[in-house]
């Protein structure tokens, strides 16, 4: 069997790849693909640990999965405003590169 | 084991080819397929109605979303920097993560879980197991993100809504007489015989 520390060693390299890809993407809507990555790393280790506690308690496992269930309605949300947000953006500048935002801080 | 070794490196390929493909469509379809190995993973952790969700709506719905969009803006990403160290300080940063994190996942071992005990507790993460727990426990949470869900279509839908002028009628009907008027002034072509005709 896989021990739940494998599961929870991916998780973290994956997260990991899409904090570089946060950190080195230039345009708006490829750093919006890192944190979708970002976001799945975590429900895996989520489900990871809910596998790992499901013998310790009656609903401890699937508490676990049923959080991944609203973090995955939470990223649906964020994907639809955060693309109209970009769409908006596109449409006055022609371009998404966060650079070119610069002007856009208090 | 032999099974995880294949899924994680196609994941981590797939999560690479997110960073560090040029081409927008190409780093969204890798993406596409670390949520698919992700699925896989997610029914080996007796999970399976998330396992569906996954490919449904988020390798379905949101990658298609994204699809769309890119399309729809012709993203190009420029590359050319003005501090390109930056990029390789970011690289290292991650590296030097992920090492981390692994190695202190690692260090930490656990005792690895009974399958049998686990499958009986999860019921296969079906469906009816899962409502239960999202009704009652996470009741909060539901109806949260129901709001948030509203507040989503109505936030997208007046972003992404044109500005319309308050004449727009009149200027859309002068400009499609100012055409007609063009087309009647070429000679010969099949437009002339309509617009007369009208």
């Amino acid at each position: 069997m896989v021990p739940t520390e494998a599961y929870v060693a991916l998780s973290g390299v994956l997260f990991s790849i899409g904090a570089v890809g946060v950190l080195t993407r230039r345009s708006a809507i490829m750093i919006f693909l890192s944190v979708e990555l970002m976001l799945n790393a975590a429900n895996l280790a989520l489900v990871a640990y809910a596998y790992h506690w499901a013998g310790t308690g009656a609903l401890t496992g699937i508490s676990g999965q049923t959080a991944v269930f609203i973090i995955l309605s939470v990223a649906a949300a964020e994907v639809a405003i955060g693309l109209g947000i970009l769409v908006a953006i596109f449409r006055n500048r022609a371009s998404t590169d966060v650079n070119a935002l610069a002007e856009v801080r208090l | 084991m032999v099974t995880f070794a294949l899924l994680a490196a196609v994941s981590v390929v797939g999560a690479l080819g997110v960073v560090l493909l040029r081409q927008p469509i190409h780093a969204a379809l890798a993406l596409v397929g670390t949520l698919l190995t992700l699925a896989v993973f997610f029914v080996t952790l007796q999970a399976h109605f998330l396992a569906a969700i996954q490919v449904i709506v988020y390798a379905g719905a949101i990658m298609v979303l994204f699809l769309f969009v890119i399309m729809l803006l012709n993203v190009e990403e420029q590359h050319a920097g003005a501090r390109p160290w930056l990029r390789w300080l970011a690289y290292g940063v991650g590296v030097l993560a992920a090492a981390g994190l692994i190695v202190g996942a690692l260090a930490d071992p656990r005792q690895i879980p009974d399958p049998a005990l686990a499958r009986a507790a999860l019921r296969g993460g079906n469906a009816g197991l899962i409502a239960e727990v999202l009704f009652v426990d996470f009741m909060l949470a539901f109806q949260l993100v129901g709001v948030l869900l509203l507040t989503a279509m109505v936030g997208a839908v007046a972003l992404v809504q044109r500005p319309q002028p308050p004449s727009a009628g009149a200027i859309s009907a002068e400009a499609r007489e100012a055409g007609l008027k063009e087309r009647r002034g070429r000679p010969g072509s099949p437009e002339v015989v309509e617009a007369g005709g009208r």
